[in-house]
């Protein structure tokens, strides 16, 4: 038994893990090497991958979504896709998809002329299931080293943890001030419940004891 | 338009909730502390232990502390107002 509920804690451990892991915001620092748009089918189970649409296009089962070529300063390849969130989950609202494509237009550079850029996205990248994190901004630095504090990271787990720290202690509150005294009730009522059959057991007993009559001499 | 709507709907009945959770905590705190406050020195000099903390309780629901319990709600939509400025239209 005890198998079964480490494999439960670690599959939820892993559950939330993914959860923040594909919807907080990550920094890479790349040189953007293009830009391209192309027509995506949305029908199988990959869609969750993809942006939800707005109302009109909720049928669609294609689209045309926009990508951004990057390329690390390791030399390793990356792609973002560049779609609305709009006001739908992650919650990041996102309307500024045409502007952000400019933006990376006008970052790119070549090998030979590097110009380094800080892409912040979320999301996965995995080349099996084609599916792309999406950049939701974007912004020139100087060199490759740029080092990035993840704020919004910080500030979004700290106050997360705080939510959850807080319920934790109105549920205390709650549990002292409203479930105990019930209990102890509960327990007092019980107790004296156990008395009075006690005290009736006896009487009973007394009234069958006139019954034996008295022990005779 | 439904987007925006549906997170409207949904943004509000969750940060009602958070609301009425959080008063009511805040309200359990302040009686609690009332209640140990008279029974430190069992009510000696007090008035009876209810009227100490009736009193008390409809002090505390003109506090300054009990309006403080709308930033549950003020603070969640500024950081939407202020996180929907920044992603679009600060570039």
């Amino acid at each position: 038994m005890a198998y079964v509920k480490w494999t439960f804690y670690a599959l939820v451990a892993l559950i939330l893990f993914s959860f923040f892991h594909y919807n907080l915001p990550q920094h890479d620092v790349v040189r953007i090497v293009g830009t391209y748009q192309e027509r995506q089918d949305l029908g199988d189970w990959t869609r969750i991958f993809w942006a939800s649409p707005e109302d009109q296009s909720a049928t669609l089962v294609n689209r045309d979504v926009q990508f951004i070529q990057a390329v690390k300063a390791d030399g390793a390849t990356m792609v973002y896709r560049n779609e609305d969130t709009g006001w739908g989950w992650p919650p990041y609202f996102k309307f500024d998809t045409a502007s952000l494509q400019t933006e990376a237009d006008d970052l790119r550079s070549t090998r030979e002329a590097p110009k380094w850029a800080v892409v912040t996205h979320y999301g996965w990248r995995s080349e099996l299931i084609s599916i792309f994190p999406n950049a939701v901004g974007i912004y020139e630095v100087d060199s490759p080293d740029q080092r990035i504090i993840p704020w919004m990271n910080i500030i979004l787990l700290t106050v997360l943890l705080l939510i959850v720290l807080t319920l934790r202690a109105m549920w205390r509150q709650f549990r002292q001030r409203s479930i105990d005294p019930l209990i102890e009730d509960a327990e007092d009522a019980w107790d004296e419940l156990g008395d009075r059959a006690d005290a009736a057991g006896d009487k009973a007993r007394g009234w069958f004891g006139t019954w034996k009559g008295k022990p005779r001499k | 338009m439904i987007g925006f709507l549906r997170l409207m709907i949904f943004g509000l009945v969750g940060l009602t909730i958070a609301y009425w959770l959080m008063l009511i905590y805040m309200r359990s705190l302040k009686r609690e502390d009332l209640e140990n406050e008279w029974d430190e020195v069992s009510g000696e000099g007090l008035p009876p232990r209810d009227t100490y903390i009736d009193e008390g309780m409809s002090g505390y629901e003109h506090s300054l502390k009990r309006k403080l319990v709308w930033l549950v709600v003020i603070v969640p939509i500024c950081l939407f107002g202020v996180l929907l400025y920044f992603m679009n239209f600060n570039s």
